[in-house]
């Protein structure tokens, strides 16, 4: 069972292509391994080596792309497979470029690796008012809000965002993870967030130990 | 020496009587610098202008020099006339608003919206949110590349006359002159869209390899005339790429030496041959794991070298000597607290620098909209009492 599982994650990371995945993922299915363990022993598992090589400056952002979109094809594959064998997703991420900022590239990908790593992603877009945060923190209750910016103009907005969280007495209840060219460590500790992403791997590995019991 | 005299042999790395400083503005700086107190009287600039719709010569307004308020030098202060752009352009037009944005097509053919005006305290016209391109697939690049001829007369000025060109270039002192030239990522990703042009190394080789072809023919035969007759009377060839983020380049070198290097060699090898050699990379972010191949496609320079992607011109003039002249990398974000932390990066990187030449002085960006009138005049007038060399 193991081989199968780790082809399949060698074969994502190698960036191998969808077609080959979904062939070992039809040998795995006659080996009687199940969808959701060919999902996280094989998939999500070939996803985290990819992140593992883009830290290690092996790949790059259109290696993570290709991973992401190899990734988000099999999924299509797998779907109809489903019904019977429900997948738990990891946990929810609310996601959105703060107020007074239109960028949404560095958010996308991040987005797009979260999907592949099982989550599941609540995006309000770009430009997202404060308030907007808040309310659809209430709603959906996510256990990580996450906030996106690039421009250092719009940096004031990601304190806005977490003292009216504090205000409205819901910030205990998720993490507060920050991204974007213009977030350092250091402000993420100054304003309050819980941690600071410098890339989108280091975003999802985040959200992973946030949701772990 | 006079501005353009620095600059040509700063990028030469010959010895100079000052460090030459260049910055460019965001529109929006600008703005708030005349909220602030710079005088609009003092730096717009005027000229006459035939506009064609009467046969008289009228003065116009035709923008404002912030640079030369500061003292600094603008790398477009003096363009070779070459439109490289979509021939015929997108008619730019406003497509869509609701209370908060407006929707536009732009030249380029990309879909966009900004905020509205008054919606916010600065506008972003620099940054708008680019939602659909023009090119997705063979089919619709193969009609963009029929607004890519670089045959059509368009492409240089209706008073384009290479004689009187180089005549008017000469009286420009005010720094380099320069023709630009888009790098292929640039080009692929503004027609494309960062994530999809990315995808497309590997999910469509095929379209890429046609897209770099026509890219090369493109860029050659279209600069080919102001090229040949110009030839190093044009400074410098300002080369747009941004293909990097923080992390690293947008591709890796495995991408780069076999879909771009081939081609950027049979560019710049057109550039050498007609005695241009000041080939200057325009990218942000970390670009370090490709530079070994960036030098080997021929390009000479690399601009703003930004110190948030751990760009540091110290470092890299020691690992890259003279083969590559560097400009910027003063960290915007020290530099925009003023005082004492404006200082020490100053301090930390001028001395070291001055040592080669091969240097010029500047941000690791644009002028954000974040510098109030008074910081940036208090780094300009720092950063000019630094820049003498011995």
């Amino acid at each position: 069972m193991a081989d199968i599982l780790d082809e399949i994650s060698s074969t994502l990371s190698d960036l191998g292509g969808a077609e080959k995945i979904r062939a070992l993922i039809e040998k795995a299915s006659s080996q009687n391994i199940s969808i959701p363990d060919i999902v996280e022993k094989g998939l999500r598992s070939g996803l985290q080596q990819v992140g593992a090589k883009y830290e290690a400056g092996e790949y790059f952002l259109a290696e993570l792309l290709f991973a992401a979109s190899i990734l988000d094809e099999v999924m299509q594959f797998i779907k109809p497979k489903l019904d019977a064998e429900a997948i738990q997703k990891t946990g929810t991420i609310l996601l959105g470029t703060v107020r007074g900022d239109m960028h949404d590239i560095g958010k996308n990908i991040f987005k797009m690796m979260a999907l592949g790593a099982g989550f599941e992603v609540d995006d309000l877009n770009v430009d997202v008012d404060p308030d907007l945060f808040v309310q659809e923190s209430k709603r959906i209750r996510p256990e990580i809000l996450g906030l996106s910016c690039l421009l250092t103009t719009a940096l004031s907005e990601i304190k806005v965002v977490i003292d009216m969280l504090t205000e409205s007495k819901i910030r205990g209840q998720l993490k507060v993870l920050i991204g974007g060219n213009a977030v350092t460590k250091e402000f993420a500790q100054e304003v309050g967030a819980d941690a600071a992403a410098l890339n989108a791997i280091e975003g999802v590995d985040f959200c992973r130990g946030a949701v772990k019991p | 020496m006079t501005p353009r005299e620095r600059f040509r042999k700063a990028m030469n790395f010959e010895p100079v009587d000052a460090i030459p400083w260049a910055e460019n503005f965001y529109v929006e700086t600008v703005n708030r610098f005349f909220a602030e107190g710079l005088p609009a009287h003092e730096i717009n600039v005027m000229d006459w202008k035939m506009e064609g719709y009467l046969l008289l010569n009228w003065p116009a307004f035709l923008g404002f020099d912030a640079n030369s308020y500061f003292g600094c030098i603008n790398f477009f202060g003096c363009m070779v006339p070459v439109d490289v752009g979509p021939i015929p352009r997108f008619k730019q037009r406003k497509i869509g608003e609701d209370s908060r944005y407006e929707e536009y097509v732009m030249e380029s053919g990309a879909r966009s919206r900004i905020p509205k005006k008054g919606a916010r305290q600065t506008t972003w016209y620099a940054m708008p949110q680019f939602y659909s391109f023009p090119v997705s697939d063979k089919s619709s690049w193969e009609r963009y590349k029929e607004r890519l001829n670089p045959e059509d007369p368009r492409r240089y000025g209706k008073d384009w006359d290479p004689d009187a060109y180089s005549q008017v270039l000469d009286q420009y002192q005010g720094g380099p002159t320069c023709l630009s030239m888009t790098g292929f990522y640039g080009f692929g990703a503004e027609l494309m869209g960062i994530p999809n042009f990315n995808l497309a190394f590997y999910k469509d080789p095929e379209l890429i390899q046609d897209m770099i072809s026509h890219w090369e023919y493109f860029t050659i035969e279209s600069t080919r005339e102001a090229v040949e007759t110009l030839r190093d009377r044009i400074d410098m060839i300002f080369w747009w790429e941004d293909m990097a983020e923080r992390h690293g380049p947008n591709i890796s070198p495995k991408l780069y030496r076999e879909f771009l290097l081939p081609h950027y060699k049979r560019v710049t090898a057109f550039l050498n041959k007609n005695k241009i050699h000041r080939i200057m990379m325009d990218s942000d972010g970390n670009t370090r794991p490709i530079l070994d191949l960036v030098i080997e496609a021929g390009i000479t320079g690399h601009w703003p070298l930004e110190v948030n992607s751990g760009m540091d011109a110290p470092a890299l003039r020691k690992q890259y000597g003279k083969k590559l002249f560097l400009v910027g990398n003063l960290d915007k974000r020290e530099i925009a607290k003023g005082g004492e932390a404006m200082r020490k990066e100053i301090d930390s990187k001028l001395p070291v620098m001055k040592e080669a030449s091969g240097y010029i002085a500047g941000l690791d960006h644009l002028v954000h909209v974040e510098f109030t009138f008074q910081r940036f005049k208090e780094y300009a007038d720092y950063l000019k009492t630094k820049l003498p060399v011995e």
